[in-house]
């Protein structure tokens, strides 16, 4: 036996010895979560955690701690159920949750600030957006490891799958432009200009050369046929067939929309306008603005139950609320005082609404029918979003 | 030993390096600090292998080692299937034992699908690390494997396979979690420090270009808490106890950018400050005779100039405080040109030439979840009633004070006044308010005027908003005599008047405005007659994108028997988002009871700037 041999068995029993050692106070991991569509996940933005609310008792019934200064951004659950991924902003990670035992089973290395993220259909691919970076990761879930990152990017915030999987489409806030990936091989295709430029622009360089506010998502229609994606700075909406990878209709909306949100039975759409403080409601088979109502200031979401609507206006503290029947104001919900509203989901029955409340740490459970409301606390430090499997409004801000 | 000392000690320099960062001190050289590692001693290692030797030859002869399989023990492997064998390392070739190891097929998500069915093979690594599935059918599928402190590992395998599967297991480091003992380390390993030193290195060095050095934050927060009569504080409803709000501090993890923090501490000040604004107008029109007589305003060119510095701060919950100064100079046709109403609307503010003049100084408070809003102070009460979408600001639609303001409304002056509005945010809203009407009165009594609004939103078939308005209003200080001068009395003083008021969004491109008002003559008995309608067009022949333009008609019928015909377009350019471009041109048709018709042509440009 050689010298070497020696060694590496001496190692390999040593190891032996003190694995045997380590792992034997361990206990095997158990199932917290048995149906991952049973609960609200809660990303905590300065506790660093996710935390998983029961739905039917509304009891954090466990929470997944990432690390200090992590800052946890958006969170999802794959597929599948078998996952909970979450970016973490500050630690430039993506963090994989195993969905039964809320166990932290993966990190993995990203590009800089990784925020909002989405799966392919299957299941099989977690892109996760890195607006400071410019790039989307691409984590194989089968293998739980990044195996590509894909450059050229504008501020890459969020990215939606075609039906079929074989596309992704990328809203950049950084540009005016959405970006298609050929998910097969994971590479930037083509770029999609939504509109361009006014020519005054050069009469206006504080507006156009300060901070830019592009696009934000490019939304599928719920039957796949079109993307509308809405542009901040130029205050439109881009209708796109990903037959052809091209803009067929632009529907001007207020300024500065923030981004664009689906109503569950397909038939409508709605921009925030956070430059006059107004909501346009798009008419997804006419292609054009149904009506435009007022609002509230500094809107970070939409969230779609009981044929009416929810648009979360941040600093104000209220949720306007629309008839989305008769596309008109239904009144107001006022949350509270010197609070901020982050952003909400939708249970799958539409029929309740989860949005996070930063400033006292709690999530705000609304019954959309009733227009009536209760607050669950504690249930992380800055509670920043709220994420339920398969429900239609899954997003963040 | 010097050599796991040393790489343990500058281990820990590293982090105490990474520490001090985030607390703004620079530490730099501590870590280069760590001597470098000494040679072991070549007998005491020789020894220890033919020791170790001896326990690895009794452990393989062990019967549990053989036994560790997924399959039972013994049993032979099955014609239709092969076996899948390997390995469960961490990242030093240590073992790791007592390995959760799943294996199975992995299925694409499905819709609607809830849960993939857990894997259908499991086991356990054994002592030295390896694990074995026997009768495993050809295909595809994704062998797990999950340890204490170790990242999961996850890979897709083809069986049968040709080879037994080496598993790597990477440490799962989480900062600031309670430290878990990996299981199979073993040896500490110098290669693996080394590792762990550059990465805790590239990490200080991601923190300091990235981030704000800093301790973590304190932050204080309200808190709802219950409190019982002897004081005593709980954060759940106990019996005897209130809920009481309270403020205190919470200690935070939140790391900033430099940028943010900027922001924040910017955002901050502003809330705090007072805000001014500014509206400047430049407006040259010139007057060209169409009909009648000639007239002095024939071929004449005027032009105003106009200031408001608006003053805003906030200065309690729900409750902000508004001043608007006025500053106004110049020539407006209206002082030859003989119209009913204002060719120019900035005429209304020209109290007196080169004087700055508060025209507001209000309080606003919200109550009621901020469903009414209550105003008090010097205000213009017709601002808050009547606002029609097409044609309602001198500033940015309209020049002519027929197609911004209703004349029926008959308030000429702002005063001290009262406004409140009732707006639930649904369908219906509700204004009342009442303001001095004469600047001269001498007590309120003798000069108050009162108006009310109910507004009702209002989307038919579907084609747009449409806001409609009926509004009331009386005046008890439009007039102290009789048409003969002689005094009237109180009960005579009052004069009322109604209207009406809509703004209906007919397509994306097109808004159709229109008012109409009846006020009772103040020169005989009845109503006089206004009507006014507007077409705005947004979207749709336009040079620019934020572009609009509109074309708008007014006709004033006075009970006594005069008459005025209005019809202003514009084309508004937005040049920049402060800066505005109008261009305007007026036509107005007057006849006078008693004269002969006369007719002029108002084009115009204005300049506003806003900011």
């Amino acid at each position: 036996m050689s010298r070497s041999t020696l060694f590496i068995a001496a190692c390999t029993l040593a190891a032996i010895v003190g694995g045997a050692a380590a792992t034997v106070a361990l206990p095997a991991a158990e199932v917290k979560v048995a149906d991952p569509t049973s609960v609200v996940m809660i990303v905590n933005r300065d506790s660093n955690d996710i935390s998983f609310m029961d739905i039917k008792t509304k009891k954090i019934v466990g929470r997944t701690f990432l690390g200090n200064n992590v800052n946890p951004h958006m969170v999802m659950m794959s597929p599948d159920g078998r996952y909970v991924v979450t970016g973490g902003t500050r630690a430039n990670k993506a963090y994989i949750i195993d969905a039964r035992t809320l166990e932290l089973v993966k990190i993995i290395p990203t590009d800089i600030a990784p925020e909002h993220l989405a799966f392919s259909p299957d299941g099989r691919w977690y892109y996760q957006g890195n607006p400071e970076g410019d790039s989307i990761s691409v984590i194989d879930m089968l293998s739980l490891t990044k195996i590509k990152t894909i450059p050229g990017l504008k501020e890459p915030l969020n990215v939606t799958f075609l039906p079929d999987g074989s596309k992704a489409y990328v809203g950049n806030y950084g540009a005016h432009w959405v970006g298609v990936i050929d998910v097969r091989r994971h590479e930037l295709l083509k770029k999609i200009q939504i509109a361009g430029v006014p020519g005054v622009a050069k009469l206006d360089p504080d507006r156009y050369l300060a901070e830019l506010h592009g696009i934000n998502i490019a939304a599928p229609t719920n039957d796949g046929k079109y993307l509308y994606a809405a542009d901040g700075d130029l205050g439109v909406v881009g209708v796109i067939d990903p037959r052809e990878d091209k803009v067929v209709k632009v529907i001007r909306v207020g300024p500065d929309p923030w981004r664009i949100y689906m109503s569950h039975d397909g038939k409508y759409a709605i921009t925030p306008n956070n430059g006059d403080e107004t909501i346009s409601i798009i008419d997804l088979n006419s292609q054009k603005v149904a009506a435009t109502l007022e609002a509230g200031p500094n809107m970070t979401g939409v969230n779609f139950a009981a044929g009416k609507a929810f648009v979360i206006s941040s600093t104000s503290g209220f949720v306007y609320v629309y008839n989305m029947q008769t596309l008109k104001p239904a009144g107001r919900i006022k949350i509270g005082t010197n609070i901020q509203l982050e952003t909400a989901t939708t249970d799958t029955a539409d029929q309740k609404i989860y949005l996070a409340e930063s400033t006292t740490h709690s999530v705000v459970i609304i019954d959309a029918k009733t227009e009536t409301f209760e607050k669950v606390g504690n249930v992380g430090l800055f509670p920043w979003g709220t994420h339920i499997m398969d429900s239609k409004d899954n997003y963040c801000h | 030993m010097p050599k796991k000392y040393d790489l343990g000690r500058r281990l820990q320099m590293v982090c105490i390096a990474l520490v001090f960062a985030i607390s703004g001190s620079p530490l730099q050289l501590m870590a280069q600090q760590a001597p470098s590692p000494q040679e072991s001693d070549r007998q005491v290692l020789l020894d220890r292998i033919a020791a170790l030797e001896k326990e690895l030859s009794a452990r393989e002869n062990s019967p549990e080692t053989l036994t560790a399989s997924a399959g039972p023990p013994g049993q032979a492997p099955a014609a239709q299937g092969s076996a899948v064998t390997g390995r469960v390392a961490n990242v030093q070739g240590g073992v790791v034992a007592n390995a959760d190891i799943s294996l199975g097929p992995w299925t694409p998500a499905m819709p609607g699908m809830k849960m993939t069915p857990a894997a259908q093979r499991t086991a356990k690594s054994t002592a030295d690390g390896s694990f074995s599935f026997t009768q495993v059918p050809p295909g595809q599928y994704v062998l797990q494997v999950d340890a204490p402190g170790f990242e999961r590992s996850s890979q897709e395998i083809t069986v049968p396979t040709t080879a037994p599967i080496n598993v790597r297991m990477d440490i799962l480091e989480v900062p600031g979690a309670e430290t878990t003992t990996p299981g199979g380390g073993g040896t500490a390993d110098t290669q693996f420090l080394l590792e762990r030193i550059k990465t805790l290195e590239e990490r200080l060095n991601a923190l300091e270009a990235s981030t704000v050095l800093s301790e973590p934050e304190t932050r204080v927060k309200r808190v709802e808490v219950y409190v019982d009569k002897n004081g005593n504080e709980t954060d759940q409803a106990v019996p005897g106890a209130t809920k009481k709000v309270t403020y205190q501090r919470e200690r935070v993890y939140r790391r900033q950018t430099i940028n943010e923090k900027i922001e924040d501490a910017l955002s901050e000040q502003e809330k705090r400050s007072v805000k001014v604004g500014v509206s400047a107008a430049v407006i040259p029109q010139f007057a060209v005779q169409t009909k009648g007589e000639p007239a002095e305003a024939d071929g004449h060119a005027y032009l105003l100039a106009n200031a408001d510095l608006f003053f805003t701060a906030k200065i309690a919950q729900h409750t902000l405080f508004y001043a608007d100064v006025v500053g106004i100079s110049g020539t407006p046709p209206d002082l030859e040109v003989p119209t009913l109403t204002l060719l120019n609307g900035f005429t209304a503010r020209l109290v007196r030439q080169n004087e700055l003049n508060l025209r507001e100084a209000w309080l606003r408070t919200e109550l009621f979840k901020q469903r009414l809003a209550l105003s008090a102070g010097r205000l213009d009460l017709t601002n808050y009633f009547d606002h029609n979408a097409v044609a309602n600001d001198e500033t940015s639609q309209f020049l002519s004070d027929a197609l911004v303001n209703n004349p029926a409304l008959g308030l000429a002056v702002n005063g001290s006044g009262f406004a409140a509005v009732y707006d639930p945010k649904k369908s219906f809203n509700f204004k009342i308010g009442l303001q001095q009407s004469n600047p001269d009165a001498t007590s309120l009594s003798d000069s108050l005027f009162t108006l009310a609004e109910v507004g009702y939103f209002l989307n038919p078939f579907k084609i747009g908003q449409g806001n409609y308005r009926f509004w009331y209003r009386v005046n008890n200080g439009a007039r102290t005599t009789g048409p003969g001068g002689e005094p009237i009395d109180n009960s005579d003083r009052h004069q009322t008047a109604f209207g009406v008021s809509f703004d209906q969004r007919l397509s994306p491109t097109l808004t159709l405005g229109g008012r109409f008002g009846a006020p009772q003559s103040t020169a005989v008995s009845g109503r006089d007659k206004f009507y006014s309608g507007a077409l705005q067009f947004r979207n749709h022949l336009i040079f620019n994108p934020a572009d609009y333009w509109a074309v708008g008609y007014s006709q004033l019928n006075l009970k006594a028997g005069d008459r005025e015909q209005l019809v202003e377009g514009y084309y508004n350019f937005q040049i920049a988002e402060k800066f505005k471009l109008s261009f305007h041109v007026t036509h107005v048709l007057e006849s006078r009871v008693g004269a002969p018709k006369a007719g002029f042509l108002v084009p115009g440009i204005r300049l506003q700037a806003s900011f």
